[in-house]
């Protein structure tokens, strides 16, 4: 059928193509973006001088001065009962929410469903700002209990206090993963239940929850590693009474004095590091054997919603409190904050308004950039990681790669490196190596760090996309004659696009957040919200704190809305 | 030209042998099948020759290009093997219409603007696919979403046609008319093709020859009517069509070719001689049902061979009836046109419809 010839395609070194080269540097960026921050915290832990002074030896003195400070236990314990406490409520409310509001016909379930969601999107450093400017020691919700109690009821400066807070805020992660397990339990399950005699609630206690049982494994060992990782709320409401926790210890010893202790600092971290990397071992032990509850067999699933009768009004009250408590109070609170001089029960709010909290941040360069450095880094330094995980995922699942196993291991590792850890570990690097530090006082510095920290997020919300991407579509590709970046670029990105955008979402939301990395990191000219927000609140101006908070919610929920407008509308892509 | 050679194939897992040390030949224009039921290594032998699946050993070239030496540590990667490979599922590209589809490998191969257009028109002709040229594929059926994938295929001309069951999704009316279109289509373009299917009959109707796989084996490679008629051993005998097996011994081999086996039962039958079976050896006489005949009365004396047996079921098949016999010992499926009421009945088949097989 030709008159013209087909051009043979260009035979080239096999052993160096393109794909191999591509491959190779992404690996090999993925290992150094890990390894920048431990390798230098592991260093330091073991010598016995500053990292940047020449002629180190090794010792084990850190670890021995660690462990005798009688101090440090008071950590430990504080930092394992927190985190325990924290697990706790944030098990059982997310859980309850998960069964409640996917397996029964409580009222107003879509509503309830996508509140349940919102903590996530705050930053844990406004939410704990906002509880402690309600209900903290002098919050204004706290007030009006002593006017009308005579005395407050609770007390946020101490550890139920404080898992009361963290674990509100992390319920919804224990939400979303029990979610999707809860929907997918098959009712035959459960009717094969009822058929034996089983009350409703006697079902959903014997068959369904434990049927739920590894997401529950999985997100309260998430939960903890979280809280354990949580420097906000123990910085907020545990360092006034002298709580100190891992996070503030390290924030205290690392921030506090003149010239910090850099080897018990290493050694601390070095700890910290190894506890969470144990669990996260433990998580993957706990869940191998989570066979026995797969309950998704094909794709016909009959689903039933139980029946809570009358008594759905009452739970549904309660859903309507817990809301407003937890979410409406604090945000409202928050807001009024910033457009007053003053919150008070003693005196109407109308009478103390001022926009003084806003002109003060916007007159000053340095608060400016805060909010233009956060936009900045939320935006393109999003855009730059998600793109940089979307090909480490290429190269972990569709590719042909020696080390594609192991990469996905390294890839993962960053789930293990609490923020501060990862703040500490990377300052260090810019001391010990000349091209970090020209990083520094750059916003790029903390987008390296960002990167590092969200790639497991990114992996996650990527990887089941490009599973679901029939292998055969590459396959055929490549048999047409296109190497395995022109495959990638063309047909396996392209139909990848809807779960890419879904990861610069998460992306800019946690990178707008995200702040305990940056405590260590920033300098000025490279301020972000989550910083300028803390020094405020160490110099005790809680004004310009609401107004930089309202700031950041406000662009958080136009992103979410924008967001979805645009999921909406190309959700053929 | 396009000749496909391969020598001493295999792919091992460990113990697991999915390929075990097949060679095959295909000519220039050949059209070959590798059929198979699921697991007996046919699709990885197509995707070994595609470069998708990489062998532990062996040999694979095709003209004077070798695409994989195990020994000399050859591997050409798939891109470069210039493979034509039609996949079970089409594997199109939604993203793309059906125009770009076809254009991504002359893309590839930077085939000019017009050219290319004249290329992916003719191609499209080829199948009856031009006027859907701007569709997505799922604006497509099944069977028109097949051709585009033949035409995409055929479109840069490969050296090589890789069909992986490509008719398997289609509905079964569908299936038999694009059989015939694809075996025609094959001859005009004179293109040596290889052809994986489970499928006897696509197998039967379409291939020069037919490689009959198990377990990573090629246990017969010959021409479909060979493989019909004398296959070469019990696995073959039962795959393709269905065959009753008697059991028996080979008495002695007669000068026309033939061969007398004593059954079981005592009773001795005249059969086809399989050069592979000694005199005095155990043996399997593969009979079909449908070379069975069944009558009511004994049929007069003859050359055929007879045997004896009761009706013991009977399912009507529309077009005839298939009944089980007890037969010396063993049941023994038929197909007849009619039906018959008493359960003695008496079951003749010719000599040449009775092969050898060793058990």
């Amino acid at each position: 059928m030709a008159s013209i010839p087909m051009p043979t395609l260009s035979g080239g070194d096999d052993r160096f193509s393109r794909a191999l080269i591509i491959q190779s540097l992404m690996s090999v960026a993925t290992v150094i973006l890990v390894a920048a921050p431990l390798a230098p915290i592991l260093w330091q832990s073991l010598v016995d001088r500053p990292l940047y002074e020449a002629g180190g030896l090794f010792t084990m003195d850190n670890y021995a001065r660690l462990f005798g400070d009688a101090g440090f236990y008071d950590v430990i314990w504080n930092s394992a009962l927190l985190a325990l406490s924290t697990t706790l409520v944030a098990g059982v409310l997310g859980v309850a929410f998960a069964i409640f509001l996917e397996r029964t016909n409580l009222p107003g379930r879509r509503i309830l469903r996508s509140l349940a969601l919102w903590p996530m999107y705050i930053s844990q450093l406004v939410i704990a700002f906002s509880w402690f400017m309600m209900y903290g020691p002098s919050g204004y919700v706290t007030l009006l209990s002593q006017q009308w109690f005579g005395s407050a009821l609770w007390n946020l400066y101490s550890i139920p206090g404080m898992a009361v807070v963290a674990g509100t805020g992390l319920a919804p992660l224990v939400y979303l993963f029990c979610a999707s397990s809860a929907k997918r339990i098959d009712a035959t399950l459960e009717d094969a239940g009822r058929m034996m005699g089983a009350g409703s609630l006697r079902v959903i206690w014997s068959i369904s929850i434990p049927l739920m049982r590894p997401a529950i494994i999985y997100s309260a060992l998430l939960t903890f590693i979280s809280s354990l990782e949580m420097l906000s709320v123990p910085l907020v409401f545990g360092r006034p009474v002298g709580l100190e926790f891992f996070t503030t210890y390290l924030y205290s010893q690392g921030l506090g004095g003149i010239t910090p202790d850099y080897g018990l600092l290493g050694a601390a971290a070095a700890v910290l590091l190894a506890i969470i990397s144990l669990l996260l071992v433990l998580q993957g032990l706990l869940l191998r054997k989570a066979g026995r509850f797969v309950t998704v067999k094909g794709k016909a699933q009959r689903q039933k919603l139980a029946d809570l009768g009358p008594a759905r009004w009452p739970l549904f009250a309660f859903f309507l409190v817990y809301n407003i408590a937890i979410l409406a109070i604090p945000l409202a609170g928050i807001a009024l904050r910033s457009v007053t001089t003053f919150l008070t029960p003693l005196m109407a709010p109308f009478d103390l308004l001022t926009t003084q909290n806003f002109t003060l941040i916007f007159a000053y360069p340095a608060y400016v950039r805060s909010i233009t450095n956060s936009l900045l880094i939320s935006a393109l330094g999003g855009a730059i990681a998600t793109a940089f995980v979307a090909l480490v995922t290429l190269v972990v699942h569709r590719s042909e790669f020696r080390w594609r196993r192991q990469l996905e291991y390294v890839a993962l590792y960053p789930r293990a490196i609490p923020g501060i850890v990862a703040g500490i570990g990377l300052f260090w690097a810019m001391l010990l190596l000349p091209v970090v530090n020209l990083l520094h006082g750059t916003i790029w510095i903390l987008v390296l760090a960002f990167t590092m920290r969200s790639i497991p997020t990114a992996f996650g919300a990527i990887s089941p996309a490009l599973l679901q991407i029939g292998q055969e579509l590459d396959k055929s590709a490549r048999s047409c004659g296109a190497d395995w970046w022109t495959t990638s670029r063309m047909i396996v990105l392209p139909l990848l696009k809807p779960a890419i955008f879904g990861a610069y979402v998460l992306l800019f939301l946690s990178f707008l957040k995200e702040y305990s990395s940056a405590v260590f990191l920033f300098s000025p000219g490279s301020e972000i919200i989550g910083t300028t927000m803390l020094s405020f609140w160490a110099n005790g101006d809680t004004g310009p704190v609401a107004a930089l908070s309202v700031i950041q919610l406000v662009i958080t929920a136009l992103f979410v809305f924008v967001a979805r407008l645009l999921l909406r509308s190309h959700q053929d892509v | 030209m396009s000749e496909l050679i391969i020598e001493n194939l295999a792919k091992h897992f460990g113990d697991v042998r999915a390929i075990d040390g097949i060679s095959l030949t295909v000519a220039d224009g050949e059209f070959l099948t590798l059929l198979g039921p699921s697991g007996c290594g046919k699709s990885t032998t197509l995707f070994a020759i595609a470069g998708l699946d990489t062998p532990t050993g062996g040999v694979i070239r095709v003209g004077n290009q070798t695409f994989f030496d195990g020994d000399r540590g050859i591997l050409v990667p798939p891109e470069k093997r210039n493979c034509g490979l039609v996949f079970q599922s089409y594997a199109l590209w939604p993203h793309m219409t059906v125009m770009d589809n076809l254009a991504f490998p002359l893309r590839i191969r930077k085939v000019g603007a017009a050219e290319r257009q004249r290329r992916i028109m003719s191609a499209l002709e080829l199948v009856e696919m031009d006027r859907y040229a701007k569709r997505y594929p799922h604006e497509l059926s099944g069977g028109q979403q097949q051709r585009v994938a033949l035409a995409r295929t055929l479109v840069f001309e490969p050296s090589l046609l890789l069909l992986d069951e490509p008719l398997s999704n289609l509905d079964a009316k569908l299936r038999i008319r694009a059989r015939n279109w694809l075996k025609e289509l094959q001859k005009r373009l004179n293109i040596t093709t290889i052809y994986v299917t489970h499928d006897q009959i696509e197998a039967l109707a379409m291939s020069d020859r037919i490689a009959v796989m198990n377990k990573g084996s090629v246990v017969q490679l010959a021409s479909p009517q060979e493989v019909y008629t004398r296959p070469s051993g019990a696995f073959v005998a039962d795959f393709i069509g269905s065959s009753n097996f008697l059991r028996g011994r080979m008495k002695h081999r007669n000068s026309d070719g033939g061969a007398e086996v004593i059954l079981e039962g005592g009773l001795q039958i005249r059969t086809i001689w399989a050069p592979e079976v000694q005199e005095g050896s155990d043996v399997l006489v593969a009979v079909r049902p449908e070379h069975i005949r069944l009558a009511a009365a004994r049929p007069a004396a003859n050359d055929t061979n007879l045997l004896t047996g009761r009706i013991t079921g009977r399912s009507y098949l529309g077009a005839r009836y298939q009944y089980a016999l007890e037969a010396g010992g063993t049941s023994i499926a038929a197909e007849t046109e009619d039906s018959l009421d008493r359960p003695e009945v008496y079951a003749t088949f010719e000599p040449e419809h009775a092969v050898v097989v060793l058990p």
